[in-house]
């Protein structure tokens, strides 16, 4: 009995012993390999909860700007982003006489932000749950205090996303289709959705002064008369398709397209079997390429987390612009029109998404983060894209952000859902937008 | 007396039919189908349609046999041994067939030879399948031999299903192919391209000419373009003229087709025309005359499921743009995803009862048959149903299907079984309802058939055991065939029919048989091709109760001569022999047509308003309302409005379009412009009075404005009263009232000599829920005032209103009535209301969705009743006093504007009525609460709210949906329901007259709406009627007016040239007139 007793005790204290040691003097070491993967889990559940690109671009925009406010804490390389955000105030300041791991704080500030924006909550607590799991095991002080921090923060910047009107927007009357005026949006096949998002230019913006401060100029006034610039350029969209269809599988112009289509929803119907394709968003294919620039620099975790951080503000600001222009010009897409007038058979190489034509949304969201990622990794950076290898396509090689982006926009002409004027007057629309954002913030020191 | 034993001991029981054992039956038969990886849901969208069943008695023993047709394996033929016991006799009789993916089948004496033959139709040229349709000639020893070719019947398409019928009456049978696209377009092309013949999917009509049949489909006016998903065939003479009509069911958003036979070998397509609406993903279907008016009426299937875990886990209806861009834009038909029963009005057209008749849901639905299975003398009908896999699914659809299937189409063009797999299972159990007196069906799935979890597709009915009743047989997917035995046996009395007709149709098909008993008519028409890929017995059956003579039965040929056959003792079997001296059939001596009470006149010369509703769709801002407000005009005023002794009509327009004053002159009515109107045009004017409100000899203009799109303080809203003077119509002060009202009624309330007003309000625009105001304005010398009266201020959201003496004592009274409320009751003690409603409704909850008042002695007791139009009860909507129609008003989402959250009760338990959805669409907390449609499925409206934010609503409730009256006992009064024709829509409008003029009142009654969700349909079966005194009724098409399809705002009588005409205004559309005979 003695002797177990004895036993017991000893074993206690090799345990306490053991505790203690590893309690005060391991870290918890967080690399940028952890903040990539934080924004490869959101993204997985934006993708599974079916997200349209500008409600993905604001989701993920306000966990980066959470868990950069943390980095900015204790990097005097990174000046907050309070009060140059509008609304956003100074977040609570970290309390330097505590443990505190700042990147630890920064992750769990990202996803508790991240879990309130999507639906499906439990698969962000799963994989938060895991991360805590394995951060406690190794310094509970120093997890427990960093924690504490960053829901801290969390909070703050929670109360400020609540501000932004987007569950006004929630509410707001649907769409209403205008019937009676040919050169407006009808829904298109094979769902004929209702225009998704009509009232997202009422969505605070984050740098940008309004919605509408990046109005591009006006496209080619709506016409069916044959010589009519419209009509040229609804024709240029008409033959490009054909085109394709006749190169057939070969064509590099539909593996542009399909390379580019980055749709989160794709509705496929076999009869009464209907599945959908689900894919990520614009926003979320430049927030990939920012992932590569990032792991080819070799970016450390504070860096990482703000090349993220200014271009998800960019592609949010970029997606109020595009929308604000959607919605007020209103215009009908080629599918609709080309069915109506030229080739009911005519089918576009891509599925016309949900929501009015001009300007490209694509075009304005790459212009826009492709200024930022050059301002941030340097023109004529070359990569390799192969963000979209899990979604089944090939990677596509770079010289550079701005040919990315390019070639983005353009591959909406050949998807045939857009005309030229979306692609060029988007592509101008985003890249003034982008220059006016780092002109702005200028967030990083030095 | 053993084998008896062990048949009880193998059986399945229900209450009306068992199954029996296969261990009795000896068939094993079961359609087998399995995924592979060539062929599979992916590569031919009715991989799971499964097969059909045709029955006959091959051998002319007596004996019915069965025949089964397989997808992917051999074809069984089964012969009757008696007792139901059955010999698999494929092999010897050669008809295993030689298809890859056999389809429907029918047995039909083809040659004329008096022994039945069998034609099967084969699915051939996708995913490598090979054969052709096939067609086996009984050789009449057992055998048959396939001579598909010799007959040009040998098509290598796409065939679901063949009928036999002579569509020339040439006295052979001509046969019409019915096919099937198999592809899924990715954009609805426009309706017309059903034009463009397509040899594959286009469905066909061949002339028998003897040796051969010959395709003339073209110049028969038969469709067969690549739309066409053609799911079912119905043969029936349905106008009563001697020739055999078609109505084909087609799957997607194809229409369904009804082609009437023009009598010279050509057919007309009237399915617009004809019919309101039509099931959407139409399957199966059946004729039958359930009514007892000597006309076919239809039901066609489709796949909505009762079940709330299946419904809410399923893809809902479309939404309202989709429809309008398939109906306006493309040129399709109203459709909607419920079965559809179409009731026959005389031949002339349909009206669609299916939700009134409690048959509308029957989940994923194959094969009607209606049969008298009880013996009653009523229709029943019994439905098949079930599908291996739902790939309706939401969260397969959205959430599972996407990492399942994805790569593998992309990549591979293969299916993986896995991701079938998930899909959920459709196995449920086969359905049957009970027919009645009336045009409603009982439920009686769960009595009369054994309980079961099977997938039946083809289905048959035939006497197999020859006792009088109608046994069933179904083929199943990879379980064996049911056979059904009725087991009513000779409880209920019966006849049986079979004919022996003219060589080469035999048997007699479409001969129709009228029988009479007790004053009781029953007709039917001897057809086998019905369901779904599937034929019955050729024989009519009626059953008769406890009746044990036929008075008469009335034959009438194929080639319409008529024999007839008296006292004829019941139960028993009859060959009926065609006569060699038969009369000529006089159809309109058979199927009289009463004189109509009323005619159409093209116009009163000039009268040519038409009413244009703009497009606004009340769903778009408040998403969740139950119903449209903003399309309940014109309003209509008749009255001399010139001082020329002349009835002038005020037509009150929609947004954007002037409101129009008509005047008469003695050669017609002329429209003028009315300056004060044109500058008002962006008003929406719902109700307006011609009277002389300042007693100045000359009639005024007082019209209430209204509208959903306009609300709070808008100046659109405010009624406008324009006083008659020499110059015109000048505009005159009137209180600002800024309700959205529905109705104006003048009386004098305080007996000052005087007009004053009841206004009563309709709802709270963008607040729909609220409470509006009504009022009561006194007139003084022309000026209105308000009057307080906080009872009747709020009373409701108002629609109709009348000034009557309910009590009386000489003084009129007030009785309002409107939605989510009671009719109210107001008495006026010397110019004063007080709402008497408690002391003398003896009905407690009595809320309504009411719509219209009018008084009348409808028993003739010598007092007023009060007649009550509701929403009716061919609806969605259910409501009792027990359990109300619910309707939750709130501010659920904490944003300032209210919601309003429809439940109704299924099995004592209130489920919402919106899918996750919709509902989410404004309420985004939704989506975060139940990120699975599995996991928002089949709760309740408690589960799906929280019981405090539910207690913190507003409870708004309706306990009576149906239309009827106020009867007066000693100025008590109790609601009592009219009969179910009242009952198929809403009843808008009454207008009381003596139209026959026989020196008694009538109501003329019209109705029908459509601003609701597809979800609803729309409601456009209601003709019109006229009610009379001590239960006189004219119905439908006796009526000779057509209201169906069209929105009835009011009626009113208009006199021109000293005659009296009815005129009728419709919601966007063109005003009517009849003239009364």
């Amino acid at each position: 009995m003695n002797y177990i007793n004895k036993l017991y005790k000893s074993l206690f204290v090799l345990g306490v012993v053991f505790c203690f040691s590893s309690c005060e003097k391991e870290e918890i070491i967080i690399t940028a390999n952890e903040y990539h993967n934080a924004i490869d889990k959101l993204t997985e559940v934006m993708v599974h909860d079916i997200f349209s690109p500008p409600v993905a671009s604001r989701i993920y925009n306000y966990p980066n700007i959470a868990a950069y406010e943390i980095i900015s804490q204790g990097n005097d390389n990174y000046k907050t982003l309070s009060k140059r955000l509008h609304g956003l105030e100074a977040i609570p300041s970290v309390d330097t006489t505590k443990n505190i791991n700042l990147r630890v704080a920064a992750i769990v500030a990202y996803l508790e932000v991240g879990k309130q924006l999507v639906f499906s909550e439990d698969k962000v607590e799963v994989y938060r749950d895991s991360l805590y799991n394995s951060w406690k095991a190794i310094n509970k002080n120093s997890f427990d205090n960093s924690k504490k921090y960053g829901l801290e923060v969390a909070e703050h910047v929670k109360k400020w996303v609540a501000t932004d009107n987007y569950a006004q927007t929630r509410t707001m009357p649907k769409f209403s289709i205008d019937t009676e005026n040919p050169s407006r949006w009808q829904p298109t096949p094979p769902d004929y959705m209702d225009g998704i998002e009509p009232h997202w230019r009422e969505i605070r913006p984050s740098v940008i002064d309004s919605s509408s401060q990046f109005t591009p100029s006006k496209h080619p006034d709506f016409s069916l008369e044959k010589d009519s610039p419209f009509y040229k350029e609804l024709l240029e969209t008409y033959t490009v398709g054909v085109t394709i269809k006749e190169e057939g599988e070969t064509s590099e112009k539909l593996e542009i397209a399909q390379f580019w289509d980055c749709n989160p929803y794709v509705s496929t119907h076999r009869g009464h079997l209907m599945f959908a394709t689900k894919k990520i968003t614009p926003g979320a294919h430049w927030i990939g390429i920012c992932k590569i620039a990032c792991k080819k620099d070799k970016l450390d975790f504070e860096n990482t987390v703000y090349a993220y951080t200014h271009t998800s503000i960019a592609i949010a600001d970029a997606f109020i612009s595009c929308w604000d222009e959607k919605y007020r010009s209103n215009l009908i897409r080629p599918e609709t029109l080309i069915n109506q007038h030229i080739d009911e058979n005519w089918e576009p190489v891509l599925q016309t998404p949900p929501f009015p034509e001009y300007t490209s949304g694509h075009s304005v969201v790459s212009g826009a983060a492709s200024k930022v990622l050059t301002q941030i990794f340097g023109d004529n950076f070359e990569f390799n894209d192969n963000t979209e290898v899990k979604y089944g396509l090939p990677i596509r090689s770079f010289v550079s952000f701005d040919k990315a982006a390019e070639e983005a926009a353009i591959s909406r002409l050949y998807g045939g859902i857009h005309y030229r004027a979306a692609i060029d007057l988007g592509l101008e629309q985003g890249r003034e937008l982008g220059s006016f954002v780092i002109g702005k913030l200028q967030i990083k020191k030095n | 007396m053993l084998s008896l034993f062990s048949c009880d001991d193998y059986q399945e029981k229900g209450g009306l039919f068992d199954k029996v054992d296969s261990r009795i039956t000896k068939v094993t038969f079961q359609n087998i189908v399995e995924s592979t990886e060539d062929l599979n849901i992916l590569d031919y969208l009715y991989f799971y349609n499964g097969a059909g069943v045709a029955v006959g008695d091959i051998n002319n023993d007596d004996l019915v046999d069965v025949f089964f047709t397989s997808n992917l394996h051999k074809n069984k033929l089964y012969l009757n041994k008696g007792n139901f016991e059955f010999e698999d006799i494929t092999s010897k009789a050669g008809v295993a067939g030689n298809s890859d993916w056999n389809t429907g089948t029918t047995m039909a004496d083809v040659n004329g030879d008096g022994f039945l033959d069998i034609y099967v139709c084969a699915v051939v040229g996708i995913q490598g399948l090979d054969g052709k349709n096939e067609l086996f000639i009984n050789n009449r020893d057992g055998t048959f031999t396939e001579k598909a070719s010799q007959y040009g019947l040998d098509f290598d398409n796409y065939s679901s299903a063949a009928a036999f019928f002579d569509y020339d009456n040439d006295g052979d049978l001509d046969m019409y192919l019915l096919n099937h696209a198999i592809h899924t377009q990715k954009s609805f092309g426009k309706a017309n391209i059903r034009n463009n013949r397509n040899f594959e999917s286009g469905d066909k009509l061949l002339r028998n000419d003897g040796e051969k049949f010959v395709d003339i489909s073209e110049q028969a006016g038969i469709y067969g373009g690549v739309n066409g998903y053609g799911l079912g065939v119905a043969t029936a003479d349905f106008n009563n003229d001697g020739y055999t009509d078609l109505y084909i069911s087609n799957d997607f958003h194809e229409d369904d087709y009804y082609y009437l036979n023009n009598g010279d070998g050509t057919f007309k397509e009237v399915l617009k025309e004809k019919f309101g609406h039509t099931s959407r993903f139409s399957m199966g279907s059946d004729v039958a005359d359930i009514n007892h008016d000597g006309f076919m009426d239809i039901m066609t299937l489709d796949m909505i499921p009762e079940n709330e875990k299946t419904l809410k886990a399923s893809v809902g209806d479309e939404t309202i743009d989709m429809l309008e861009m398939r109906i306006n834009r493309l040129g399709y038909h109203y459709q909607y995803a419920r079965n559809m029963l179409q009731v026959n009005q005389g031949g002339d057209f349909f009206s669609e009862t299916a939700l009134l008749s409690g048959v509308a849901e029957s989940d994923w639905s194959w094969s009607a048959l209606f049969a008298d299975y009880d013996n009653d003398g009523e229709q029943d009908v019994f439905i098949s149903n079930g599908i291996p896999k739902r790939p309706n699914d939401l969260d397969y659809i959205k959430y599972i299907s996407n990492d399942k299937i994805k790569d593998k189409l992309t990549k591979t063009k293969l299916v993986d079984n896995e991701a079938l797999d998930i899909m959920p299972s459709g196995a449920v159990q086969n359905y049957i309802f009970q027919g009645s007196k009336n045009i409603r069906f009982k439920n009686q799935s769960a009595h009369w058939l054994p309980q079961d979890s099977i997938i039946s597709t083809g289905s048959a009915y035939a006497d197999f055991d020859n006792d009088g009743d109608i046994d069933l047989v179904t083929n199943n997917i990879n379980t064996p065939a049911t056979f059904y035995k009725n087991k009513i046996n000779q409880n209920s009395n019966y006849l049986k029919l079979k004919f022996a007709y003219k060589k080469p149709n035999i048997f007699g098909l479409g001969t129709k048989v009228i029988s009479y008993h007790q004053g009781i008519p029953q007709y039917k028409q001897l057809y086998v091709t019905k369901g779904f890929q599937s034929s019955s017995e050729a024989m009519i059956h009626f059953g008769y109760g406890k009746a044990e003579t036929v008075d008469s039965l009335k034959i009438i040929w194929p080639d319409n001569t008529i024999q007839i056959a008296e006292n004829i003792k019941t139960n028993q079997t009859l060959t009926i022999k065609v006569l060699h001296k038969r009369a000529t059939a006089n159809y309109t001596k058979l199927f009289p047509k009463q004189k109509p009470w009323f005619r159409r006149v093209d116009s009163i010369p000039g009268l040519d308003y038409e009413h244009k509703e703009n497009n606004y769709v009340d769903f778009n801002r408040q998403k969740l309302i139950p119903y449209k407000i903003s399309d309940r005009g014109p309003a209509t005023a008749v009255g001399d409005l010139n001082n020329d002794g002349k009835e002038d009509i005020f037509f009150g327009s929609s947004k954007n379009e002037p409101s129009q004053i008509y005047f008469q002159t003695s050669s017609g009515f002329k429209l003028q412009k009315v300056e004060v109107l044109e500058i008002e045009k962006r008003n929406e004017d719902v109700d307006a009075v011609i009277e002389d409100f300042n007693k100045d000899g000359k009639k005024d203009l007082l019209i209430a404005s209204s509208g959903g799109e306009y609300f709070g303080r808008s100046k659109e809203l405010i009624d406008r009263l324009y006083l008659a003077s020499d110059s015109g119509l000048i505009e005159a002060q009137f209180p600002e009232l800024y309700e959205h009202e529905s109705v104006i009624k003048p009386f004098d309330v305080d007996n000052d000599g005087d007009l004053d007003l009841f206004i009563g309000g309709y709802t709270v625009s963008n607040n729909f829920g609220a409470i509006p105001n009504s009022y009561i304005l006194i007139n003084n010398q022309g000026e209105f005032t308000v009057k307080e009266n906080k009872e009747l201020q709020k009373i409701g959201m108002v629609t109709d209103a009348i000034w009557t003496d309910f009590d009386g004592d000489r003084i009129k009274d007030l009785i309002v009535v409107g939605e989510w409320m009671r009719p109210s009751f107001f008495k006026n003690k010397n110019g004063t209301l007080f709402n008497v409603t408690s002391q003398i409704s003896k009905d407690t909850s009595n809320n309504g969705l009411w719509q219209s008042i009018e008084e009348f002695d409808i028993d003739n007791d010598g007092d007023y009743d009060y007649l009550l139009g509701n929403f009716g009860l061919n609806t969605k909507f259910k409501a009792s006093v027990n359990f109300p129609l619910k309707m939750f008003y709130s501010d659920f989402d904490n944003n300032q504007k209210t919601e309003t959250v429809l439940a109704i009760a299924k099995n004592k338990k209130y489920y919402t009525i919106l899918g996750l959805d919709d509902l989410s669409n404004q309420l985004n907390f939704l989506r975060k609460k139940f990120t699975t449609y599995a996991s928002f499925a089949g709760k309740t409206v408690e589960e799906v709210f929280d019981k405090k934010m539910l207690d913190k609503a507003i409870l708004l409730e309706v306990h009576q949906l149906a239309s009827g009256y106020l009867k007066n006992e000693q100025g008590k009064f109790t609601f009592i329901p009219f009969e179910d024709e009242l009952q198929i829509a809403p009843i808008t409008t009454m207008l009381k007259n003596d139209f026959n003029k026989d020196g008694e009142q009538e109501v003329f009654m019209a109705g029908n709406y459509f601003g609701v969700t597809p979800y609803h349909g729309r409601f456009d079966g209601f003709v019109g009627a006229i009610v009379g005194k001590n239960n006189m009724r004219v119905f439908g098409n006796r009526l000779g007016v057509d209201l169906s399809k069209k929105a009835v705002i009011t009626a009113n009588i208009v006199n021109f040239g000293d005659k009296d005409y009815v005129m009728v205004t419709i919601n966007n559309g063109k005003v009517e007139v009849y003239e009364l005979y």
